[in-house]
């Protein structure tokens, strides 16, 4: 895929756990990611979807190599970033930016906003003192805040003129690539609405590339070109925005979009609930087979529980890591729990 | 649900026809060190025995403070007689100015079957709290006892509000488990807190709310800390004990979403006062007042693909010093002279008096918006 910005192949991720003090031994690691594989083209928006504890977060932090991956390769812009020191990925640092979830905790309350809209700009000398200013008002504009309250310190701001700054910061040095960590989840509707236009508003106009990671399968939908449904670590699904909310595939992403409260009674309450029971196991040990096998509807004894289902294309723009995929949508709890041809998977 | 036009009487005496619980023009300000917030500012509203009243409203709109000031259950609190007054809440900023006691005051009625919150011991207040009305809460670890295991504190609620033994109490605490769905209860009944997950421990907050079968539930924001699964759970959990205790439900949310999958009747707040309250389907499929159009229309769906949401410019106002006239003017797209004069009252319209509105457009130019908006948005179909 020659038209990809970001290409993420088989990267696992699993943090040690260890046991003794001065002669530390490793017992066991939390998979917080595990053989992950997705590409974002140029320009697109990529949105990843999953509960929490379901390695979105980590993933992108991995992306960002603000976490070494366990295995596997980033490549960005045609160059593999997996395994740069530090400062062989000084240059890469300004072509990926990252924003974050918390407006308050993200920004450093000592220092003025100016400074922290520039910091970007100083650290990779862009520019004279004279200049920096000048393009650290300009953003601040760009994002809908008034360029003389460069002065002003982070508390002074609202909820969501903050995650503006953290968005000013983030488009400072051009990147080309924005990773944004839950940017909304902390704000109030109306607001958040604002944020999500001003999102989309700059991509268009700078072309940027967006990975864009929530919880939240409404915001997820409206700001994706295509999506990614993760499950303790996994990839389950990947397909075009309107194709995965339309038809699912994975029985998680059709339990997920069956759960998610409709703002339309009428529609909301007609709808066929799949309510999974129990909660997300624990990532330290994983279950056996496909990890969703123990609260999915449809999971067969023998081979959801053996067999680890590997991502598979269901058609050129949707892949699903599921031994029976869901044959059509909307489906009753009775029909997602029997499965109609036994056989269709990763074994093919 | 009946929400009376704004200034009824007060309700006096008890009476069988009485809501099971009426709010009448209730009004709570704080005193802080930046001055007075006008936290609830008139608000009136009641909730039928069986039924689930969704109160809706973004973060500072007073949503919660409504309810906690019904409960006496702000710091400091005071209640202030202001019948008759026709300024009661420069009274209430009088009577703030002039106390070193209180931190609040509220003015206003709350009563349950026709009996006075307001006017209660504080002994009868205690009685009412967790045996006739429970609340729980967003986050259940902050709200249960780390240090003492679930059993104990649900024996706990047991043994204030009724006379049984210990024993007794001990039993009830592992029938609520069971009931709200905790796996090995009798085995569970020993942990604490810390060891159960978020879902787990907000079944364990519902178990000790009900446990002494209340006839209200009031639910702040229950399932905003948790993933969208366990959400669809713990709202279905609700549903189920609502329909087998015939226990009324105040839902406390900022989701829309929420509010349109459990509510009978929804209650929408903006800044410290109702914008728009009526049955639930009547709500999205013909919402009247700008705020609610401008909540709608800036929500993203799954359900609806949408190039770009219609946001409500600005923030909400600072309660401590309220836009005049109507609070939502300055981001009102549709505001007129005497929006900014006038402080729009909630009243009834002709078409369907169960639905008020606090909003000065005439009738014509709310449904036309309306219907606008729930053409765009699909809920039209919700009304006939």
């Amino acid at each position: 895929m020659s038209d990809a910005l970001l290409e993420v192949r088989n990267v696992t991720k699993h943090f040690p756990i260890t046991r003794g003090i001065i002669f530390q031994k490793q017992v066991a690691a939390v998979q917080a990611v595990d053989g992950v594989s997705l590409s974002v083209k140029k320009g697109e928006t990529l949105g990843i979807v999953g509960e929490s504890g379901c390695g979105k977060s980590t993933l992108a932090r991995v992306i960002m190599r603000l976490l070494e991956p366990t295995s596997g390769e980033i490549i960005f812009d045609g160059h593999d970033i997996s395994r740069l020191s530090q400062s062989q990925m000084r240059p890469f640092r300004r072509e990926m930016m990252m924003i974050f979830q918390d407006p308050y905790a993200s920004l450093n309350s000592r220092k003025r906003v100016g400074f922290i809209v520039a910091e970007a700009l100083t650290v990779h000398k862009m520019g004279t003192d004279a200049e920096i200013k000048r393009r650290v008002q300009e953003l601040l504009e760009v994002v809908g805040l008034n360029p003389e309250h460069y002065n002003r310190f982070p508390h002074e701001f609202s909820g969501g003129q903050r995650q503006r700054i953290g968005i000013a910061r983030a488009l400072a040095v051009n990147p080309k690539l924005i990773v944004a960590d839950e940017p909304v989840s902390a704000l109030d509707v109306s607001v958040q609405a604002q944020i999500l236009n001003l999102l989309k508003d700059l991509q268009s106009e700078f072309g940027l590339t967006y990975v864009f990671i929530a919880h939240d399968l409404h915001v997820v939908r409206h700001i994706s070109d295509r999506v990614a449904v993760m499950y303790l670590g996994k990839l389950a699904e990947l397909a075009d925005a309107s194709v995965l909310y339309d038809s699912p595939k994975h029985p998680y992403t059709g339990a997920l979009l069956s759960a998610v409260p409709l703002a339309n009674p009428q529609l909301g309450r007609q709808r066929h609930a799949i309510t999974l029971e129990g909660d997300v196991p624990n990532p330290i040990n994983p279950p056996s087979g496909c990890r969703f096998h123990p609260r999915c509807p449809r999971a067969q004894a023998g081979r959801c529980d053996v067999e680890v289902p590997e991502v598979v294309p269901v058609d050129p723009s949707h892949s699903v890591a599921c031994h029976f995929p869901l044959e059509r949508w909307p489906m009753t709890p009775e029909q997602i729990a029997t499965p109609e041809r036994v056989g269709v998977g990763s074994a093919g | 649900m009946t929400i009376a036009p704004h200034a009824s009487t007060a309700s006096s005496a008890a009476s069988s026809d009485a809501p099971l619980l009426d709010v009448r023009d209730l009004r709570t300000y704080f005193k802080t060190e930046d001055g007075i917030v006008k936290a609830v500012d008139g608000v009136s509203f009641s909730v039928e025995a069986g039924k689930t009243l969704g109160v809706v409203g973004e973060s500072g709109c007073g949503k919660s403070v409504t309810m906690l000031s019904i409960l006496g259950l702000n710091t400091k609190a005071a209640w202030l007689d202001t019948t008759g007054s026709d300024d009661p809440g420069r009274e209430m900023e009088a009577f703030l100015r002039g106390t070193k006691k209180h931190l609040s005051v509220s003015t206003g009625h709350a009563s349950m079957r026709g009996e006075d919150l307001f006017q209660m011991t504080s002994h009868r207040l205690r009685d009412v709290r967790g045996s006739e009305i429970a609340m729980i809460f967003q986050d259940p670890m902050t709200s249960l006892n780390p240090v003492l295991s679930v059993g104990d504190q649900l024996s706990e609620a047991v043994l204030l509000h009724r006379n049984v033994s210990k024993n007794e109490a001990r039993d009830r605490a592992i029938a609520g488990l069971i009931e709200v769905g905790i796996p090995r209860a009798e085995n569970r009944i020993d942990d604490y807190p810390h060891q159960f997950s978020g879902g787990m421990r907000q079944r364990v907050m519902i178990a000790m709310a009900l446990i002494n079968e209340p006839d209200i539930l009031v639910a702040d924001e229950p399932t905003t800390a948790l993933d969208v699964t366990t959400q669809a759970q713990i709202l279905r959990l609700i549903k189920e004990l609502q329909e087998k205790r015939g226990t009324a439900v105040v839902m406390i949310t900022h989701d829309l979403g929420v509010v349109a999958e459990v509510a009978d009747d929804v209650v929408v707040m903006y800044a410290a006062r109702i914008a728009e309250a009526a049955e639930v389907h009547e709500l999205f499929g013909r919402p009247l007042h700008p705020y609610t159009w401008g909540l709608l229309g800036s929500l993203p769906r799954v359900d609806l693909e949408v190039e770009r949401l219609t946001q409500i410019g600005g923030q909400p106002p600072s309660l401590l010093n309220p836009p005049r006239g109507c609070r939502f003017n300055p981001r009102c797209a549709w505001a007129l002279d005497r929006c900014h004069v006038e402080l729009p009252r909630e009243t009834a319209n002709e078409f369907n008096p169960s639905h008020l509105d606090a909003c000065l457009l005439t009738e014509e130019q709310k449904l036309a918006e309306s219907a606008r908006i729930t053409e765009m948005l699909g809920t039209r179909g919700n009304v006939s």
